[in-house]
């Protein structure tokens, strides 16, 4: 009964080979991890540019203050202050102001109220 | 061919125990892999549900990762002379390919003689190779950096890791029918799964060009 | 009060705006999004959301890798509208719609599609196309001086006392209001009482718009485009009445407006650029800011500088108070006219409610000398909120 090995030779070629196989691998690694970091840098890059493209858009119009809307300052003389421009008026507290947490359902109760005084 | 008598050493100690662990983390990554991907509820419950059937896969990776390392480190040499054997790629290998080695019964034709590893073997050490670090690759981020990595590259990773995978699994299916079942070829089974010995003949037969570089031991 | 829009307040209170489908992949991506934690699972587990905890912002579903997040659709709501010839739709849309909407239709992110998205509003058959950023001014007006107010009561100017305390906290994105009540309740005297634009849009059109147009406020139906999930809510919400309807009847996002003028066969990019209707359809450069994080904050500077000081603002911008930064701080001078002194006012600026919370507890201990502080949920603010085009750039 015979019994066969392979030799013990180690041939340059079979090394250099080895080798090369694990750089191979080092190298995909490093390219697979740039490809990661791109795209995590520009995951999020479009909220810069949306950003931009709104105050581009707030630059190029020709109001560029609350106050000076005539369309705000027509609502509160004609509708939520008549013939002044007044925040916070009784109209305005009741249309454009709100309660928060538990003091809601007080706040429901007002609305309800106030349009049957409406009524 | 003449008569030959005796055994070869196919694969060595270390080899076949690499071996051993890579087989058995492969097959509790597949099942837990395929359990909470599919959501198949009796995969993930053998595992303790989806949670601790992703721990485990998380884990069987890391030794999935660790058994070759350290297989490699220890054995560069044997490392490298595979590596050698499976990039190597000659007219016998594409003759090989033509013939599918014979295992297909309507490719008639003469087989090459083959190296170590037959042409097919070749290929599924490459793909092996290609794609466990394409799995690790993907893996990792996956599991360390979920919370870090954007959307679109976890998506990314996530369909990577997923065709790889699936792709492994069927040419390790194939090798385990041929190594394991088929009656041409599993007469090898031994030699990677037992004591690492296959009969000369068989192997002068099978793998010519290599049994003829061999050395007779006398016992 | 109307009888309803098929999403009741408690249904919605149930089920929350967003829900994660059966496409989850258990990825465990979300959890480190959520700002309350809402978002329950491991890695490998299906994950679901709790509505109680959720404060329905979207970041969780514009970062979803498999698009497994959805939000509740009021979009067959509004088409019923829209096919109703006894309903009088109005529409207003958000300033951060009109940089991302293009997007949809292959344009770059922030391309201004303003005039473009009048037009396939139009095209879309509503009878008004207004705009949010008319309330967003309005709301200026209103916050604006509610702070003066509170500033004054601060140093004990007379006639301010049943104002509320300093700092004043923004109103303005409802998934911080709602974060808010839930988790730090002893800081709602701090905010705001002016509504979002979106409602103030709400009760302005079915009361004073109603009445010039000269239509019935009850077949009005208010509908508003929003970057923001948030806005379903808080459309919803049960004191969003005071018009004696529901002030805004049905929100839909800049994706679902898409879809729609994709499923209506508009070609979007030749749409000619039309303007908003006139009435409340007006815009100022100040409101179109309010879409990005710590646009509300200049644009209550502007208008509170100029009406503070009696002067003219030679220099709009305030750079101090921009950027990306999650919280950013500045010091305003003000002279003030009425009372004869400079007031260095200080402002801070907090995007991401994840980091709201040191702020918070810095007011409710006494610590923070801050006169105004602008909190938007969504990182960058409005133009990345839940409703806006989800983008997945890799180079």
């Amino acid at each position: 009964m015979s019994i066969f090995r392979e030799k013990g030779t180690f041939t340059r070629r079979q090394f250099f080979k080895g080798s090369g196989m694990l750089a191979a691998t080092i190298v995909i690694s490093g390219v697979f991890a740039k490809f990661g970091y791109d795209a995590w840098a520009a995951s999020d890059a479009y909220i810069e540019k949306r950003i931009s493209g709104l105050y581009t858009l707030d630059e190029k119009m020709a109001i560029r203050k609350s106050h000076q809307n005539p369309e705000i300052l027509q609502i509160y003389k004609d509708f939520l202050s008549p013939g002044e421009v007044k925040p916070v008026s009784e109209k305005a507290h009741h249309l454009l102001h709100t309660k928060y947490g538990q003091d809601i359902p007080e706040l429901i109760k007002e609305l309800h109220a106030h349009q049957h005084d409406a009524a | 061919m003449s008569e030959v008598r005796g055994k070869v050493l196919k694969h060595g100690e270390q080899t076949r125990t690499m071996h051993w662990v890579h087989l058995v983390a492969f097959i509790i990554l597949a099942l837990t892999g395929i359990g909470f991907y599919f959501n198949i509820g009796f995969i993930n419950n053998m595992f303790g549900g989806g949670a601790n059937a992703s721990m485990v896969h998380r884990w069987a990776g890391v030794v999935f990762v660790v058994g070759p390392a350290l297989y490699i480190l220890l054995n560069f040499e044997r490392f490298a002379r595979f590596v050698d054997t499976i990039t190597t790629i000659t007219k016998d290998d594409i003759g090989w390919l033509k013939t599918m080695g014979g295992y297909i019964p309507f490719l008639k034709g003469e087989v090459p003689p083959q190296d170590k590893y037959n042409a097919g073997q070749k290929m599924l050490g490459l793909i092996i190779i290609i794609g466990c670090l394409l799995l690790i690759l993907t893996g990792f981020p996956m599991w360390l950096w979920r919370a870090v990595v954007p959307p679109a590259f976890l998506a990314f990773c996530y369909s990577v890791h997923f065709w790889v995978a699936a792709i492994l699994i069927l040419a390790v299916c194939g090798h385990f029918f041929l190594a394991a079942i088929h009656p041409k070829s599993r007469v090898e089974f031994a030699s990677m799964m037992i004591d690492g010995y296959i009969d000369a003949e068989i192997s002068a037969h099978h793998n010519e060009k290599w049994f003829n570089t061999l050395e007779e031991v006398k016992e | 009060m109307e009888e309803g829009n098929g999403l009741s307040t408690a249904t919605l209170a149930n089920t929350g705006i967003i829900q994660v489908t059966k496409k989850c992949k258990s990825c465990d991506h979300c959890t480190s999004i959520c700002p309350t934690g809402a978002i329950h699972g491991k890695l490998g587990q299906k994950h679901h959301i709790d509505p109680k905890l959720c404060i329905n912002c979207g970041q969780c579903l514009i970062n979803c890798p498999f698009g497994a997040i959805t939000d509740t659709s009021m979009v067959k709501e509004v088409k019923k509208a829209l096919a109703d010839p006894s309903k009088y739709v109005v529409v207003q849309e958000a300033p951060a719609v009109r940089v991302a909407l293009g997007e949809e239709f292959g344009m770059d992110p922030g391309t201004n599609v303003k005039g473009k998205m009048y037009a396939s509003l139009r095209k879309l058959g509503f009878d008004k196309v207004y705009d949010t950023e008319f309330a967003a001014d309005l709301t200026i007006m209103e916050e604006g001086t509610e702070l003066i107010h509170r500033v004054f009561k601060a140093v004990g100017a007379p006639g301010y006392e049943s104002s509320g305390p300093l700092p004043q906290f923004t109103s303005c994105c409802p998934a911080w209001i709602k974060y808010a009540e839930d988790h730090y309740p002893a800081i709602l005297p701090n905010l705001s009482s002016a509504k979002s634009p979106q409602q103030m849009f709400g009760a302005v059109a079915k009361t004073y718009v109603a009445e010039k147009l000269g239509v019935k406020p009850a077949d009005m139906v208010s509908v508003s485009v929003m970057p923001c999930t948030a806005k379903k809510y808080e459309c919803n919400r049960p004191e969003m009445i005071a018009s004696g309807y529901q002030d805004v009847d049905y929100v839909i996002t800049t994706r679902e407006l898409a879809d729609m003028i994709k499923e209506k066969g508009i070609d979007f990019n030749s749409l000619p650029n039309e303007e908003a209707d006139r009435l409340v359809g007006a815009s100022t450069g100040a409101a179109t800011i309010f879409g990005v994080t710590g646009g509300v904050m200049e644009a209550a500077l502007r208008t509170a500088y100029e009406l503070l000081s009696g002067q003219s603002l030679g220099k709009v911008e305030f750079k101090s108070v921009r950027g990306q930064k999650p919280i950013r701080e500045a010091t305003v001078e003000i002279p003030i006219k009425d009372l004869g002194t400079t007031l260095p006012v200080k402002v801070c600026v907090v995007t991401g409610t994840k980091y709201v919370g040191r702020v918070i507890e810095d007011v409710l201990a006494g610590r923070s000398s801050y006169h105004f502080i602008e909190v938007m949920n969504c990182p960058g603010g409005c133009i990345n909120g839940g409703g806006q085009p989800i983008r997945r750039d890799m180079y």
